[in-house]
Formats: structure tokens, sequence, C-alpha cells
């Protein structure tokens, strides 16, 4: 059997331990959070090194892209550093390539996304494929980059300007620690009551809430008019959550396993596994061709 | 270390910029706040004051400022000129600043929208 692990700085509370076949081979599956402890974080990811078949990082990225850009959140690459041995990956080289695949594939066997849909992208440097495929599409969207990071009432409408802005904040705003720019810990569990009040109507506003489901979750107000969600890491209590708040449809990128969704670092950890080389020497292809094989498409739910 | 009179012109550089850019005006319209810039090696208080998407500097402390901005007056000089991006200094403690983390953060993006890229 293989084992992966998913390291988090995300809360405790959300931990899952899972055993799946997956072209025939058993993988015991687990995520463990801590509490936005980086340190515990960094002695969890020495602790795991060597002994397991794969590991990915939560909670944080360690690669953000805007355009052909790459940019390297610091305190992600401390948490790579720390593994010598087994293959690390931060679920950003499956991002890029899954999520892509997921907005053609509802563009065209769903009515959730087609040109115009209204779309609010509350991030979009952590998944830019789904931002640049979504933009191409036609839909009409709303990037949440500056609005739920920075507190910046300011809507990007184009990715040009994401990367405009991108080009001119990120070199240095990835130096910062993770905790001023993400929810980590136990902010993923509570909401900013002030800054929902304040951004409410860029949620109303939208046919389609896209992107990182904690900073979505911190901002989300009551009262959605059967908005669809399209995001990655739910629980079963997300989905009561979303329930509650008047969302419509949820739809997740990464297949579920026992009743909950895994973040992309989970399953991109698990198809290195299944691949069984360096992450380094893995191509958009090989994930491309192995999501095939396995035959994953989204999940879609209907909540209301 | 910089002078006083350098502090003020680097901060009337920071405020020209900040003023002449629409899109800096339209995403800060809803930001007022009073920034108080004080130096810890030459006797130098400033203040910048952000109403409604404009920014108005003058010299001398406020008494209850929003946020506190604290370095060495070479530090200070260099940022505010754009020499040098407040975030190493943030990170390595040479510059302090005190106030809540969504303004601490506000004004780095500011500061990169104005003099990053």
């Amino acid at each position: 059997m293989k084992r992966v692990v998913s390291v988090s700085l995300g809360s405790s509370k959300r931990d899952h331990r899972v055993e799946v076949e997956l072209l025939g081979e058993k993988f015991d599956i687990a995520r463990r959070g801590t509490d936005g402890d980086f340190e515990a974080a960094l002695a969890l990811l020495r602790e795991l090194d060597g002994q397991v078949d794969a590991i990915g990082l939560g909670g944080l990225d360690v690669y953000l892209y805007a355009g052909k850009k790459r940019y390297v959140l610091r305190d992600g690459l401390k948490m790579m550093e720390a593994v010598k041995v087994t293959p690390v990956v931060d679920g950003s080289g499956l991002k890029n390539t899954l999520e892509r695949e997921v907005v053609h594939y509802l563009a065209q066997n769903t009515d959730l996304l087609k040109k115009g849909t209204k779309v609010l992208m509350v991030s979009s440097v952590d998944r830019f494929g789904m931002a640049e495929a979504m933009s191409e599409l036609g839909c009409d969207m709303t990037f949440g980059d500056l609005i739920f990071s920075a507190g910046i009432p300011y809507p990007i409408k184009t990715v040009e300007e994401i990367e405009e802005i991108a080009n001119k904040t990120l070199p240095e705003l990835t130096k910062m620690p993770i905790h001023m720019l993400y929810p980590t810990g136990k902010k993923q569990e509570t909401q900013d009551e002030e800054k929902v009040k304040k951004f409410a109507t860029y949620y109303y506003d939208a046919e389609v809430i896209a992107g990182d489901f904690h900073l979505m979750r911190r901002f989300m107000p009551g009262g959605l008019t059967g908005q669809t969600i399209l995001t990655n890491t739910t629980t079963a209590e997300d989905v009561e959550f979303l329930r509650d708040k008047g969302a419509g449809t949820l739809v997740t990128t990464t297949p579920e396993f026992n009743g909950r969704s895994f973040g992309t670092n989970v399953l991109e950890a698990v198809l290195v596994a299944i691949l069984g080389k360096p992450w380094e020497g893995v191509t958009p292809e090989d994930y491309l061709d192995l999501l095939k094989r396995l035959a994953f498409e989204p999940r879609i739910v209907k909540l209301a | 270390m910089a002078t006083h009179p350098e502090i003020t012109e680097s901060l009337k550089a920071f405020t020209d910029n900040f003023n002449k850019n629409p899109r800096l005006k339209i995403m800060n319209r809803d930001w007022n706040r009073v920034v108080m810039i004080k130096a810890t090696d030459v006797d130098s208080l400033h203040t910048l004051t952000l109403f409604e998407g404009d920014v108005a500097l003058r010299e001398g402390p406020h008494e209850q400022p929003d946020l506190t901005v604290i370095s060495d007056s070479e530090t200070l000089a260099d940022i505010f000129w754009g020499d040098k991006t407040p975030t190493e200094p943030y990170n390595d403690g040479t510059l302090r600043i005190l106030g809540s983390e969504d303004d601490i953060i506000r004004l780095d993006f500011i500061s990169l929208l104005i003099w990053g890229g």
C-alpha cells in the first residue's frame, strides 16, 4: 500500500484518513492540519520525510502564477525544503491542468458555465489555469485578489490586469508571512463579519463563485440566491455551510473520497506516487493522461 | 542617515505619485486613515492623511494615528522614494508599523502599486 500525507497549515478539525484503490493499487491517504502552527508543520514534514510515498502541502501554495510568470512564496518554499527525500507537491502543477479541464468539462457538459456567465473568482493567482480558462470561455470575470487578500474594494476584470498587478506586488508580497495574506488555522473556521458585510455585493452579483474554499468561506454572506460554487476542498460540514448560505450547486474539481473532496495538493501527491518519478520530471501531459485513465470528473452536487 | 528635509522630499514624492494615479485613488476611496511616520535617529515626524482617495502630507505628529511607521531615517527615505521595498525591513524588524494587520497589508500594497515592478 502506498502512503500519501497532506500536511496543512489549516485546522486539525479537517483531518481525515481514507483508503482507496486507484488503478489497481491501494492508497492510504491522510490529511494532517497544524492549526496555523508553521513550526509544527515543519517538524511534521521532517518526521514524514522518507517514511511515506508522497507529501502534499496544504493550507498554502508554494507557487503562484500570473501569465507565464511564477512567483515563489517564501513560507511555502521553507516547507517544501524541509522535505529532502520524499516527493513533495503543493497542488499547483495539477491545478494548472486539472482545473482548466474542469472549466472545459462544465462548459461542454452542463449549463453552469458559458459565455457571459458572471463569475466571482475570490483569488486567481493561486489557480491561474482556472482563471484563464474561464476568461477564454468569455465569462464576465471579477477577480477578487485585491478585495479578499488586501481588503481593497477593487474588482479586477481581466487576466491582463492581474498579470500587471501581480508583477508589481507579488515579488515582494510572497516574502510576507503567509498568515497575513491567507486565512490559516482557526481563521478557516470563522468569518470576518465586517468584510462579509462590506464585500457581500460581489457574491450577490455573481452567478458562479469560484476559487479557494477557505478564502470564499471567510467572506461569504448569507442570502445567496442559488449561486454555483466551484472549488476543491470541501467537507460534509462545508456542504451544509454552503447550503445554509443559499448556494445552489457545488462543483468540486477533485474527486470525492469517503464523503469529502481532498485538496489539489493531495490529489497531485497521489498522482506523483502513481507515476513514481521525481516531481521535476512530471509534465502536464503525465497528469492529463493519468486523469483520463482514472476517469476523474468533477463532482456536481445540487444543494437547493 | 537621512535628514528631516530628505524624508519630507521622499514623502512628497510618495504623495504626488499616489495622487496622480487614478487607479490608486479609486482603490482607496473607502480607506480614510491617518498615518504617522517617525524616524528613530533624527527628530522627524510627518503625517499622511488619506481621505476619500486623496493623500495629504504635513510635517509634524498626529495625536491618534491609525498607523505609525517607525524606522531609521535612511530606511524611511529609501522606502518612500521607492529605492527599497518595505517588505524586507518589515520582516527583519528594521521597520515597525503599529496598527491593524489589515491596514499594514494595505499600506504595503499601496507602496508596491506605486513603486513595484
